[in-house]
């Protein structure tokens, strides 16, 4: 019997809506905002000697402040400052959501599980966060503010300083897989019986540490540099505006820890059976636990470091991050040529 | 990290000074122990000023008037200090007296560049003109701030009480 | 009045090309310096993250600071007039405001030239107090300047660490004095309270367990790679420069200068005791860091000989205790605590003048009172540590990189309420 809801739950559970929008997208991506902000507090304030989130549900150690904090978000009046391109203030924030959103509909999220299949899954997903940086600038520039405009400009130094290290690591990882799919690359992974990280160690190494670059992550922070220009180009932006750019720089962070899982840590192997022929991307869920706990170690970084410079950011990423990942393509090379 | 040198005091200073400053100072005396002062005319402030260097005190402390409005005079003056071991407990204290209603001096930034900020604390503080500092912009107090320069004896401190009459107020 | 001096490169401490000195000249948003090439002009504060109450006129060309110009007197309380208009003793309470996380060190200088001027000595065993909360408070301050420099890179742990340890040195204070802040402790004649039951062995235990803290702080941030990068080779200060610019406090011993107040003044107990002055010749902002930890241990070895060695006899003048009703005399005796005869407010030193230097967790503090032989001070000059540290913000930005602002800003521990008094 069809009932009147088959259609509607058919579509949702169509790889193509449910994996930007559902898992490994949206909704989930929100779900991890929301946990990882507050895990993220928490474990900082451990390390302090405090208690972090307390108050707003107190049995269960304030999990619900995120909650309350996006409330407020919600109901935060947005003020738009007179002098700001007001086209372009109000458009940005929505855009950099959606840049951050779209690669999740090339990220395979379980075994054969696919918004969009294509076999060039890696560099798409690349490029569509490469375009993130753009939506930055152009939010700094239109919010017409001296604070804004320098952050757009680290933004921008920033971006060339981490994008070269970032891809070039990832093909390198890619060269020795022979692909640029993804779901592939996870094969090649299960068929070798070995994690890409143990293949190639310095690819995986540069990957994460530009991926920490690009999320602006601690210490490499550098865009928002609260000391310096208050927030960076988000300094005019308040109420749901500031929340929406204040997410999407973490939910970039966890598209990229996906990729990363899938690429060197064998994305959502071991599968556990049964939980595949329920729903298919419920076989995924390794992929979602190791992409969490990483997250939960980039996060943590918070509570041990400080913020680098910028020009030390820089010449972290010219100087040692790109000489390794160009050392990382000959391994794979190197690899490819011995024939291990 | 090495000890503390011995505290040795410099013996006899206040000869040095006479032997160093006699021929300009107005009046040269020892005030308290390790606390000399030199009154100058305020034409040869910045020779004097140049010989304390000279001799180590390299640097002040303070800049500072004091509204004499009985003797209608200003006092303006400059309390030199020195990081060298055996100076390092004296504080002489360079002065002039100018008159009240036009105090000018000259800026001793020159011979001392860390009497700057204290010197434009004194121009906004008492109207004192230093002359050739370049910089003597309002410091603490508000940059549109006009009047009688607050620490002068005549300047009148409102005081408002616990109890604020506003009906006295709206009279006003 | 605004002809510009002429002035060797030697004495040249800020004023370059682009520098406009015309008072009242209105800052325009893009500046042009002497080759008229455009600067970038930010102002950081008074509303910012990281100014505190004061502003920072920057001028940026490209990253490079051509100079940045302290704005200062957000703050301003006129405490040089406000104490023309009032009696002596009510000066402390006044002053004491000035540096709230220093209380005690920098109101001890102003009791000493007020007791100068009295004739009045303090019993030994008030100097052995005085010496005991000036170094508690010491370490307060040093602390509070090191959390405060731990947020300026962002890095929050040390932020936190260091103003959570630092509770335990402002409830020693507490335990002391009886206020966890404003102490008015150190009072002309001697001190409010005498040393209460069991104090000795809270401090001995404060201290072991700072001990542990400033290991745990080399390992999290002094030594931790991204700090020495941010602090390494940054602001450098050379010593020469730190001498002529008067700079004090430990951002003059970070440049290799050996000089504290404490030794050139020989005031208090610290004639007899025997600690070091920490000296590091590098001058750049991590010898500053390092110069403070040091400091910390150095206050820490005073309090504990000050309490091993603590004297016997009055914490009060006995000229000032004769005014006490001998009723009273015996509830002093009995609690230890002052309980002050209204006759006190009215000191009367006679007329002259007197300085006094003492040395501040931030630096050394200057104090000149003229007295014309009334109950109140015709003219009392304070110049607070930050106030000549406050030239280093033009000073050591010079050709520094933006982001370097706030490492220097938390490295020569500028405290804005200090600075305008």
């Amino acid at each position: 019997m069809l009932g009147p809801l088959d259609p509607l739950i058919n579509f949702i559970l169509e790889p193509y809506f449910f994996s930007p929008f559902i898992y490994p997208g949206l909704t989930i991506g929100l779900v991890v905002l929301l946990t990882l902000i507050w895990a993220e507090r928490k474990m900082a304030a451990k390390v302090q000697l405090r208690y972090g989130p307390l108050y707003v549900s107190k049995q269960i150690g304030g999990a619900l402040q995120m909650i309350a904090d996006a409330l407020r978000f919600f109901f935060q009046e947005p003020i738009i400052p007179r002098q700001v391109d007001k086209i372009v203030f109000l458009a940005t924030p929505a855009l950099a959501l959606t840049v951050t959103v779209l690669p999740f509909i090339f990220i395979p999220a379980a075994p054969s599980y696919v918004g969009v299949a294509v076999s060039y899954s890696l560099p798409l997903v690349l490029a569509l966060g490469a375009l993130i940086p753009v939506v930055i600038i152009l939010m700094a520039w239109g919010a017409n503010n001296k604070f804004t405009l320098v952050g757009g400009i680290r933004e921008a130094f920033m971006t060339v300083g981490y994008e070269v290290a970032l891809f070039i690591s990832a093909f390198a990882a890619a060269l020795y897989y022979k692909t640029l799919d993804l779901s592939v690359m996870v094969e090649k992974q299960a068929s070798l019986g070995l994690p890409g990280i143990i293949i190639n160690p310095i690819a995986g190494f540069v990957f994460f540490v530009a991926m920490l670059m690009a999320s602006s992550k601690l210490p490499f922070d550098i865009v928002e540099g609260e000391q310096e220009i208050v927030a960076g180009p988000f300094t005019e932006y308040s109420g749901i505006l500031y929340g929406l750019v204040m997410g999407a720089s973490y939910l970039y962070l966890y598209v990229l820890m996906l990729v990363f899982v899938e690429m060197f840590l064998s994305g959502w192997l071991p599968v556990i059976h049964g939980l595949g022929s329920i729903y298919p991307a419920l076989g995924g869920v390794m992929l979602f636990v190791k992409t969490y706990i990483l997250l939960l170690f980039a996060v943590f970084l918070r509570g041990v470091y400080g913020r680098y410079r910028l020009d030390q950011a820089l010449s972290l990423g010219w100087r040692r991050l790109v000489p390794l990942s160009l050392i990382a393509a000959l391994w794979s090379f190197g690899l490819l040529i011995a024939g291990v | 990290m090495p000890q503390n040198p011995p505290g040795a005091v410099r013996m006899g200073l206040l000869e040095d000074l006479k032997e160093k400053l006699g021929d300009i100072a107005a009046e040269i005396r020892e005030e308290k122990p390790n606390y000399y002062s030199v009154r100058v005319e305020a034409s040869s402030l910045v020779e004097a000023a140049r010989r304390l260097v000279e001799m180590g005190f390299d640097h002040v402390a303070s800049v500072e008037g004091v509204d004499w409005i009985k003797e209608k005079e200003m006092e303006v003056s400059w309390h030199a200090e020195s990081y060298e071991p055996d100076l390092k407990s004296i504080i002489i204290k360079l002065y002039t007296r100018v008159p009240r209603d036009d105090p000018r001096v000259p800026t001793l930034i020159d011979v001392w560049p860390s009497a700057e900020f204290p010197e434009r604390e004194t121009w906004e503080m008492l109207g004192v003109v230093f002359e050739g500092h370049p910089d003597l912009r309002h410091l603490l107090l508000p940059s549109d701030y006009e009047g009688i320069p607050p620490l002068r004896k005549d300047y009148r401190i409102k005081v408002e009480g616990f109890i604020v009459d506003l009906t006295r107020q709206q009279k006003q | 009045m605004t002809s510009q001096g002429s002035r060797s490169s030697e004495t040249d401490m800020g004023y370059g090309p682009g520098t406009i000195k015309e008072p009242g000249f209105r800052y325009r948003p893009m500046g042009r310096d002497a080759e008229g090439m455009e600067l970038y002009e930010i102002f950081i504060g008074p509303q910012h993250p990281a100014s505190g109450h004061m502003r920072i006129v920057v001028r940026l060309d490209g990253d490079i600071i051509v100079n940045a110009d302290p704005d200062i007197g957000y703050v301003h309380r006129t405490m040089e007039k406000l104490s023309e208009t009032r009696e002596y003793l009510k000066s402390i309470p006044l002053f004491e405001r000035a540096t709230i996380i220093d209380s005690a060190n920098i109101t001890w200088p102003y009791v000493r030239a007020v007791e100068q001027m009295l004739g009045v000595e303090a019993p030994l065993r008030a100097k052995y107090l005085r010496t005991l909360l000036a170094e508690i408070n010491r370490i307060s301050s040093h602390l509070y300047g090191f959390g405060l420099t731990g947020i300026f890179i962002n890095h929050s742990t040390m932020y936190m660490w260091s103003f959570g340890d630092r509770e335990i040195w402002v409830q020693l204070a507490e335990e002391l004095t009886g206020a966890r802040l404003t102490h008015t402790y150190i009072i002309p004649g001697g001190v409010r309270r005498d040393l209460p039951q069991g104090f000795k062995e809270k401090a001995l235990k404060a201290i072991r367990y700072m001990e542990r803290r400033l290991e745990d702080y080399m390992k999290i941030f002094v030594y931790n790679p991204v700090t020495v990068a941010r602090f390494r080779e940054v602001g450098v200060l050379t010593k020469n420069d730190a001498s002529r610019l008067g700079i004090v406090g430990p951002n003059l011993r970070a440049s290799g200068v050996h000089y504290d107040a404490r030794i050139a003044e020989k005031y208090g107990a610290y004639p007899e005791l025997d600690f070091e002055i920490p000296v590091m010749e590098e001058g750049d902002s991590l010898a500053r860091l390092l110069v403070r930890i040091e400091e910390i241990k150095q206050s820490m070895r005073i309090i504990k000989q000050v309490l091993d060695k603590m004297p016997q006899g009055p914490f009060f003048a006995d000229k000032y205790m004769r005014l006490i009703p001998p009723a009273l005399r015996k509830h002093v005796a009995e609690t230890g605590r002052i309980k002050l005869p209204g006759a006190f407010i009215r000191l009367k030193p006679p007329a002259g003048e007197a300085v006094a230097r003492g040395e501040m967790g931030h630096g050394e503090v200057f104090y000149h009172i003229v007295s014309t032989g009334d109950t109140k001070p015709y003219r009392v000059r304070i110049i607070t540590p930050a106030f000549r540290n406050v030239v280093l913000f033009r000073h050591l930005t010079r050709g520094a990189r933006f982001m370097d602002l706030p490492v220097i800003y938390g490295s020569i521990d500028y405290f804005p309420p200090e600075g305008d008094r």
